[in-house]
């Protein structure tokens, strides 16, 4: 797996530019083009009631969005990379998706919604459905958060997402295909952490034995990909965990330094998936981490 | 589903759990004692003695007033004109405000409805109290929310239906779409019908260079005049179903809906195929490579089906009444709104989300209609209550200037065409039962209408529906239609432009023949 060329959606919020910044030191690891995206969203500008379509708004936007798309990008000023434009507008998942389709985009990178005034970690309904649906990697980029651990509210900067990744397994195919991800930025990364959960409905009715071979059997599998990992050169840490799924990740991922989170979208259950959310849309929903999801 | 989808679900599902709640099963009523006493009834027989069982608030100090069938005074004789301002100034708020502050609008319209509601409501039960709730609560259930509850099931449903493929816009092609979606129009509604067609419609002539006049006509047939048949086509032939006139009913307009649509089509076509051989005179060669036509979301037809199968049930049956909130309802409506709700859900969730996306499909259609209906329900209650009171009311010497059908054709028609056509449609539909049967409950009087009346019940009907199309505010798929086409990059006119060039010229003569031929 490589990543060459990035689709980076915006809805120019604030500190969506440093985002960019962090994003673009994907460079290091074989990065080529950036395709600067931004969706009108449809209704802001269409069907106004009984009113038509707002031309003048359109025009504005769309001049809103090219001007600081280069300003962007003169000011990141990287003869290096090539940078491309797109704003267009309709239904902003859709357009997302159908744009890093044409684009042959490797990676999409989406930003998370503002709840309050409060930097508080929190995904908008839209950027999971972009998770849940594209075919591609996604990242979803967490520049600035403001999380609450153990009773204490704390503030978090995310500049070096790529360093220390922790890669969440269940040992699926998308698994396997996310620590290909993981060892594609190795150019970045210092070290992985490697973890696996034994989810507590697993080990619920088991007996002590059985719990015990399940234990070491994930230890075996953590053991092949840490070997995996330090076969290609870069450090690895094993890390198995038991408890509820995504509340042993989050915790992992602050317990090992984490500074990004890669894990497979296993889309297990359809009406668990849009309904209740999975384990990697929760952790992508919970995490103060960037999170990278891999279909 | 989409996840963005959540949002509409939650708040029908909060409307429903809010009415099961309201609902009082303990005052079931059977529906052999409902005889006399429609749950539409707040008409003016005063000499109907008080329901006993309606258990809605009497008003206090109001022992002049005239009492209606359910015990309530009937305030249509003593409500001044004035009261009818709030109605006034919001149909106004929609025709001006998106032409003079389309931004504002854009982003205010609910508060601007709300506001409007607000003005009317409050003083209304500041003096009438009891009554005024009661009027407030009856329209809400009995009209608005079965409405709205029909156009969301419709929307929803036919926008999870998708026509690809390739169609090259010849006039014929051309004329076929048109005439299948004067065909579909009437049920799937003109709402649904338009949404299915018109982008394959654009897509189909985005060769062409003048394509603004087969959006007008689009526009006429489709998203109006063909919705004329049955109550699943517009707006007001549903309230008229809610108010007792039967389903198959409006099938007396197909003679006059096949007049303006025969008209329109072959004006239409002559057109097409001059400005098409002015153009190219033929498909260019780059362009006549096809994809196979194909639709997709087909399953919906089934949810269709079974929302005409919904609405056909609750007029077909009478399985007694429930009182919401002191307002009888029948079961079976309960029933169906139910029903409606249900196939809209299952579309929502059998449909891919792919399939909406390629339709455009948004939520906000429907929302801004259920925003702006509000207001209207509610500030229109003091004119319903002012016609319904006929020669009584302050509205007598309209209703006395009424008189023949051709004049219901026309006035119904002429409001429909810049006010809204459900409340139009209401209105005049009350004034025919006002002049022609004062002081008679509807239940009884809808049956004589509809009977001894008929001319003058399709030309109300006919006037609401077809003169939708004279503006792009007479009826709600113009206005999205028209959006559409703008984006899509079709050049449409302006909102006179529109009166000017095409109603004065194409539909105005069309509808002088139909009067000629039926209503003289």
């Amino acid at each position: 797996m490589r990543f060459e060329t990035l689709l980076f959606h915006t809805r120019f919020r604030e500190l969506a530019f440093n985002s960019l910044k962090t994003v673009l030191q994907l460079k290091t690891a074989g990065l080529k083009k950036v395709v600067l995206a931004h969706v009108i969203p449809r209704d802001d500008v269409a069907f106004v009631p009984y009113g038509g379509t707002l031309k003048a708004d359109i025009k504005r936007l769309r001049e809103e969005a090219r001007v600081t798309f280069d300003d962007w990008i003169q000011t990141i000023a990287d003869s290096q990379l090539i940078f491309t434009q797109r704003i267009e507008i309709g239904a902003p998942n859709a357009k997302i998706l159908e744009m890093a389709e044409a684009e042959k985009a490797d990676m999409i990178v989406v930003g998370r919604k503002k709840r309050t005034l409060m930097e508080k970690v929190y995904v908008g309904t839209h950027v999971l459905d972009v998770l849940r649906r594209s075919t591609v990697p996604v990242l979803m980029s967490k520049y600035m958060v403001q999380y609450e651990w153990q009773g204490e509210s704390l503030m978090r900067t995310n500049e070096q997402i790529w360093k220390r990744p922790l890669l969440a397994s269940d040992w699926s195919d998308p698994s396997r295909r996310a620590l290909d991800a993981t060892l594609a930025m190795k150019p970045l990364v210092e070290k992985i952490g490697v973890t696996h959960v034994l989810g507590r409905r697993r080990t619920k009715n088991l007996e002590a034995a059985a719990v015990q071979r399940l234990e070491a059997e994930s230890e075996r599998r953590l053991r092949d990909y840490c070997q995996e990992i330090e076969a290609a050169g870069i450090q690895a840490e094993p890390h198995l965990a038991m408890g509820r799924t995504v509340e042993a990740i989050l915790k992992m991922s602050r317990d090992y330094g984490a500074t990004l989170i890669v894990m497979g979208r296993t889309g297990k259950d359809w009406f668990q998936e849009y309904w209740l959310g999975g384990v990697s849309h929760r952790v992508a929903e919970l995490s103060e981490l960037p999170v990278l999801l891999i279909p | 589903m989409s996840t963005p989808g959540r949002r509409p679900i939650v708040f029908l599902l909060w409307i429903v759990v809010i009415l099961f709640i309201l609902a009082q099963p303990a005052v079931l009523v059977a529906s052999d004692q409902q005889q006399n006493i429609s749950i539409d009834d707040f008409a003016v027989d005063s000499s109907l003695e008080s329901h006993p069982a309606t258990g809605h608030m009497e008003p206090e100090g109001e022992a002049t007033l005239h009492e209606g069938a359910h015990g309530h005074a009937d305030l249509g004789p003593i409500l001044p004109l004035w009261s009818c301002v709030p109605f006034a100034c919001m149909l106004l708020s929609i025709a001006l405000f998106p032409l003079l502050a389309p931004e504002f609008w854009h982003h205010h319209f609910g508060k601007v409805s709300g506001f409007w509601a607000a003005t009317m409501a409050v003083p209304f039960l500041f003096v009438y109290k009891g009554t005024a709730m009661y009027e407030i609560f009856h329209i809400l259930l009995a009209d608005y929310v079965p409405f709205i509850i029909l156009l969301w099931s419709l929307y929803t449903v036919s926008g999870g239906i998708l026509l690809k493929g390739s169609l090259r816009g010849t006039p014929l092609v051309n004329v076929a779409i048109l005439t299948l979606g004067t065909l579909l129009a009437s049920w799937m509604g003109t709402t649904g019908a338009a949404m299915l067609l018109i982008r394959p419609f654009l897509r189909a002539n985005n060769y062409r260079k003048n394509r603004t006049f087969m959006v007008v006509f689009f526009i006429f047939l489709v998203a109006n005049v063909g919705g004329s048949l049955t109550p699943l086509g517009d707006p007001p032939l549903f309230l008229g179903f809610l108010h007792g006139v039967s389903f198959f009913w409006t099938m007396h307009i197909l003679p006059h809906m096949l007049t303006v649509s025969g008209l329109l089509l072959v004006v239409y076509f002559f057109l097409d195929r001059y400005h098409f051989h002015r153009e190219a005179g033929r498909v260019p060669a780059d362009e006549a490579e096809k994809t196979p036509l194909k639709l997709v979301g087909i399953h919906n037809f089934i949810f269709l089906g079974g929302i005409i199968g919904a609405v056909l049930i609750s007029g077909m049956v009478d399985w007694g009444h429930v009182n919401v909130l002191g307002v009888h309802r029948g079961i079976q409506d309960w029933v169906r709104d139910g029903l409606l709700i249900a196939m809209g859900l299952f579309s929502m969730v059998t449909t891919s989300l792919e399939i909406r996306e390629d339709n455009d499909f948004t939520w906000f259609p429907i929302i801004e209609v259920a925003y702006l209906f509000v207001g209207i329900f509610i500030t229109m209650i003091p004119c319903l209550l002012i016609l319904k009171a006929g020669a009584h009311g302050h509205l007598a010497f309209l209703i006395n200037a009424v008189k023949a059908p051709v004049h219901y054709f026309w006035i119904t028609g002429a409001l429909s065409g810049f006010l809204d056509n459900a409340p139009t449609y209401l209105t005049f539909f009350n004034t025919a039962l006002g002049s022609h049967y004062p002081g008679m409950a509807e239940a009884q009087a809808v049956p004589l209408l509809m009977t001894e009346k008929i001319l003058y019940l399709e030309a109300i009907s006919a006037g609401a529906v077809f003169f939708g199309a004279c503006s792009y505010i007479g009826n709600a798929p113009n206005f999205m239609v028209r959006s559409i086409a703008e984006e899509a990059g079709t050049p449409m006119p302006s909102f006179f432009g529109y009166i000017l060039k095409y109603t004065l010229v194409f539909l105005l003569p069309a509808f002088a023949v139909v009067t000629f031929i039926f209503f003289f």
